[in-house]
């Protein structure tokens, strides 16, 4: 049993680079969670490549994990430029916002005219929101990869008898 | 005198681990989808502002279209119709888990048995990225059911695995199929 720890990292960093670009651009995220699931899924299979070897579930988590919390940093940073840009979004969320403004605080309305970066606290609450929901889904895709990229490679070899 | 020592006590099976895994996924999906249906009834009751905190948090993982979204008192659901199927196909998923899979492996599904539910969602949405036809919110829902109803059997597997080997301090054998699984037991379910 190969006891040596897998480098993670350098995997999920690209994995959830492109996961979280997808996951933020307007129209292309309509695809909604499945963007991060394919990202962990890949991370996996990068893993997989880097390590030459088999990937056990708990892998698979672990990468899958890494790369959905870097893709929600890299999806709420894609977030502030795309957002002048996503028009729809931003009216859906107005006409959705506006049927309780009888029972919202006052001054709400500008909170979607100044973004996110208008509240830091509000925007790190939901980005750790965020990281908390994709780190799951990610590594339900990491398992995903880890099982299809155990399958394409070699038989692990025998246990060493004694 | 002969000092007579009790063996050590055998390291804990799967079995234990998967039914906590099991357990707090099934606790974790019933929160995630009783808010899915308490954004709307909040909003129908007037609670408006906490009605658009969990439209909020929602919102990363779903384009809420309203037009693809189940309704509740008039009032669109937090997710839409599809990822509504997923999250509900996830908790069937991880109800059957048990009869279908047992407590005492940790194996995956086939290669064939995740095509084999991944092609509904698979085939529908990309007919309707490509403007092939647009199906409806029931249809929609019945893709991502399917396909989601699959995915514990993965998640499970994966977490408990994590679980067990973290707690033993050693990277668990890929529990793969039922020659390689962490704790043989009898083949059945999902292959």
């Amino acid at each position: 049993m190969d006891q040596r720890q897998p480098e993670y990292l350098t995997p999920a960093l690209m994995a959830g680079a492109v996961a979280g670009i997808l996951s933020g651009i307007p129209f292309v995220n309509c695809l909604c969670c499945l963007w991060i699931i394919g990202g962990g899924a890949v991370a996996a299979h990068l893993l997989a490549q880097r390590t030459g070897g088999p990937l056990t579930g708990g892998d698979g988590a672990i990468v899958g994990a890494l790369t959905g919390i870097v893709a929600a940093v890299v999806e709420a940073l894609v977030g502030i430029p795309l957002r002048a840009f996503n028009r729809e979004f931003v009216q859906r969320l107005m006409e959705r916002m506006g049927q309780f403004a009888d029972d919202m605080p006052a001054g709400w309305e500008s909170w979607l005219d100044q973004g996110p970066g208008a509240s830091v606290g509000l925007f790190l609450l939901g980005l750790f929101l965020s990281a908390a929901i994709f780190a799951a889904l990610g590594a339900l895709g990491g398992i995903i990869g880890a099982s299809f990229s155990r399958r394409r490679s070699a038989p692990p070899p025998p246990p060493a008898a004694g | 005198m002969t000092r007579i020592t009790s063996p050590a006590p055998p390291a804990p099976g799967p079995s234990r681990t998967v039914r906590s895994v099991l357990a707090f996924s099934v606790i974790g999906a019933l929160v995630w989808i009783l808010s899915i249906f308490l954004a709307p009834m909040l909003a129908a009751r007037g609670s408006s502002g906490a009605a658009a905190l969990i439209y909020g948090l929602f919102s990363p993982t779903c384009h809420q279209m309203p037009e693809r979204c189940f309704t509740v008192d008039g009032h669109p659901l937090a997710v839409c119709g599809r990822c509504l199927g997923v999250y509900s196909g996830f908790l069937a998923g991880l109800l059957a888990y048990p009869a279908v899979r047992g407590m005492r492996a940790l194996r995956l599904p086939s290669a064939r048995a995740f095509i084999l539910f991944s092609l509904p969602i698979a085939v529908d949405g990309a007919a309707g990225v490509l403007g092939l036809w647009k199906s409806p919110i029931g249809a929609r829902f019945a893709t991502g059911f399917a396909w989601g109803t699959i995915l514990p059997f993965y998640f499970v597997t994966g977490i408990a695995d994590l679980v067990l080997s973290r707690k033993n301090g050693t990277r668990r054998g890929p529990p793969f199929g039922p020659k390689e699984g962490i704790e043989s037991g009898e083949a059945k379910g999902i292959e």
